[in-house]
């Protein structure tokens, strides 16, 4: 049964979950505001400094997402933590995981092209994020197939680690291949004390913040989706045999 | 475990030397695709020429999918599957087995493979000893994660398109450093390809190896 | 600004909160789906209502209902 698993959230869950809601819109308000109307305009790179207020931690967000359904794909597969939990939180960071590193494509790319000149180069970082995107789309797409919830959760989970062990040897035989690497400029120490601004530094901060509390609110929503289409599904196949069981009686 | 995968991988060889499948019409698909590349990018052998590792890699990634589909089609006839399922084989020598099977299989059309990009784009095949690890070391790889992703999806009802999408990303790390190996091959220097033959022999053990764990659990499901 | 500032903002920005409101509307719609029945059933086994025996004689006559068609086709079900 898993009706004791199931769903009508504890009110404090609730709560909790909507100040989470309320304190990472209060902290994107206070990046977006900071990022475009306060900070100064960057000495080299002028007003697209902005973006990188939002790129990182889009990259942030993405990495941490896939290694919490990595995570959590193991803890499932290991007999003595197995757990539908670890299933459904494995599925909705890889999902929530998928639209931030495409943000992070498409932000990086919106930067790269005045910076640039051109919307795409093939550098180690942008190519494993483009790869990883498409690694992820095919795991999404290995969830949704439909089938008993263990197998398909086992599947899924086996699907997960198959795709993290890549990530590493992806990204170094990326960065062998293309040795042009611009190493990332606002995680260059070097480049970077000499002119970063004192408020640039804190909405950066704020930015990687905010974006991570973003993240565990879309994760705790999806997941309760998860939770409440799997009761729907247990639900729908309970009520089926009811009515056929009450159809045999009837007769 | 071993012995089972000799098993399993003979009986794989055995259907296919008998079907003819590979032959008549992978084989043909591979060498459409090669012909498709040439139209694509012109009669200049200058530009062909250069690009022909990475056509040459691409052509064996896609004919890979291929081999993997009619591996385990092959099993899905007269519910052969749980035959293998219910044989007591062990799982991973099933699955060393039906790797194995693929490899023999895309070593013989890699084989071909080169001679058409030799002939059709003016290739020069020197450094016939890296050429030859790489193909050994990269199709290892790619039979070993084709063969993982292939049970993932053989029970499955969207398996033609699941397996692409599963499989081609996964495998880009061998796309690339073979193709950089054969690279180095061809232009003469064979001796610069060695780190990327430990990538690719990095790439086959850590899959072997997942492959040899995870096939159990999978083959039991599907 | 250069509008490719503005561009990466409304991007990023109205991507997170389509993507929110969906989760929050589709959650809410399978809330509703789920609900009355979750609620019947969480009754049923609350109380001492048992899993229906079928080889048991039906109490007070009335046809074996599942907790899940109370509220669906109780009025049709007549005896």
């Amino acid at each position: 049964m898993r009706a004791s698993t199931r769903t009508v959230p504890s009110e404090r869950v609730a709560v909790a979950l909507r100040v989470l809601g309320v304190a990472s819109l209060v902290g994107v308000v206070a990046t977006v505001w900071l990022g475009l109307f306060v900070t100064p305009p960057d000495e080299f790179m002028g007003n697209l400094v902005r973006l990188l207020y939002v790129h990182p931690p889009m990259a942030w967000v993405a990495f941490l997402a896939y290694g919490v359904a990595s995570l959590a794909s193991l803890l499932y597969l290991w007999p003595r933590t197995r757990s539908e939990r670890f299933d459904r939180l494995a599925g909705a960071s890889g999902e929530v995981g998928v639209v931030f590193t495409g943000l992070t494509l498409v932000s990086g790319s919106i930067w790269g092209r005045p910076t640039w000149g051109v919307w795409w180069v093939w550098d180690p970082l942008l190519t494993t994020t483009a790869l990883l995107f498409v690694l992820y789309l095919g795991y999404l797409a290995l969830r949704r197939v439909p089938g008993e919830f263990h197998v398909r959760a086992r599947r899924s989970a086996i699907g997960a680690l198959i795709a993290f062990i890549d990530v590493p040897i992806v990204y170094l035989s990326v960065e062998w291949w293309r040795s042009l690497h611009q190493a990332p400029t606002v995680l260059n120490p070097t480049t970077h004390k000499t002119y970063v601004h004192g408020s640039m530094a804190w909405t950066l901060l704020l930015g990687f913040v905010s974006f991570t509390l973003v993240y565990t609110w879309l994760v705790a929503h999806r997941y309760r989706l998860a939770e409440l289409q799997d009761a729907q599904d247990t639900e729908g196949l309970e009520i089926a045999l009811a009515e056929r069981r009450a159809e045999a009686v009837g007769r | 475990m071993l012995r089972d995968a000799v098993l399993v991988a003979g009986k794989d060889l055995r259907i296919e030397i008998r079907s003819r499948v590979g032959l008549n019409q992978i084989g043909p698909f591979a060498l459409a695709v090669l012909l498709l590349f040439g139209l694509a990018l012109g009669p200049d052998r200058r530009v062909l020429a250069p690009a022909s590792a990475g056509l040459f890699w691409v052509a064996v990634l896609l004919s890979t999918i291929l081999g993997v589909q009619r591996s385990y089609a092959i099993e899905s006839v007269d519910g052969a599957r749980d035959g293998l399922r219910l044989s007591g084989l062990d799982p991973a020598g099933i699955f060393l087995g039906k790797a194995g099977a693929v490899v023999v299989q895309l070593l013989v059309l890699e084989t071909a493979l080169a001679v058409g990009v030799a002939l059709l784009y003016g290739a020069r095949l020197s450094g016939a000893l890296v050429l030859i690890g790489t193909c050994v070391l990269g199709t290892f790889g790619l039979a070993a994660v084709g063969t993982l992703y292939g049970v993932v999806a053989s029970g499955l009802r969207i398996r033609e398109t699941l397996l692409p999408l599963l499989f081609l990303p996964v495998v880009s790390p061998v796309l690339l450093a073979a193709t950089k190996a054969w690279d180095e091959a061809l232009a003469g220097t064979p001796g610069r390809a060695g780190g990327w033959l430990d990538v690719l022999a990095v790439f086959a053990v850590l899959y072997v190896a997942t492959g040899i764990v995870a096939f159990g659990p999978l083959l039991e499901d599907g | 600004m250069n509008g490719y500032v503005e561009a990466g903002y409304i991007m990023v920005l109205g991507t997170l909160s389509s993507y929110g409101v969906a989760l929050v509307a589709r959650e809410h719609a399978a809330r509703r789906r789920v609900g009355t029945a979750a609620v019947e059933e969480s009754i049923a086994t609350s109380a001492d209502a048992p899993v229906t025996d079928l080889t048991s004689p039906a109490p007070r006559d009335t046809p074996v209902v599942m907790p899940g068609e109370l509220e669906q086709d109780a009025p049709g079900r007549a005896p």
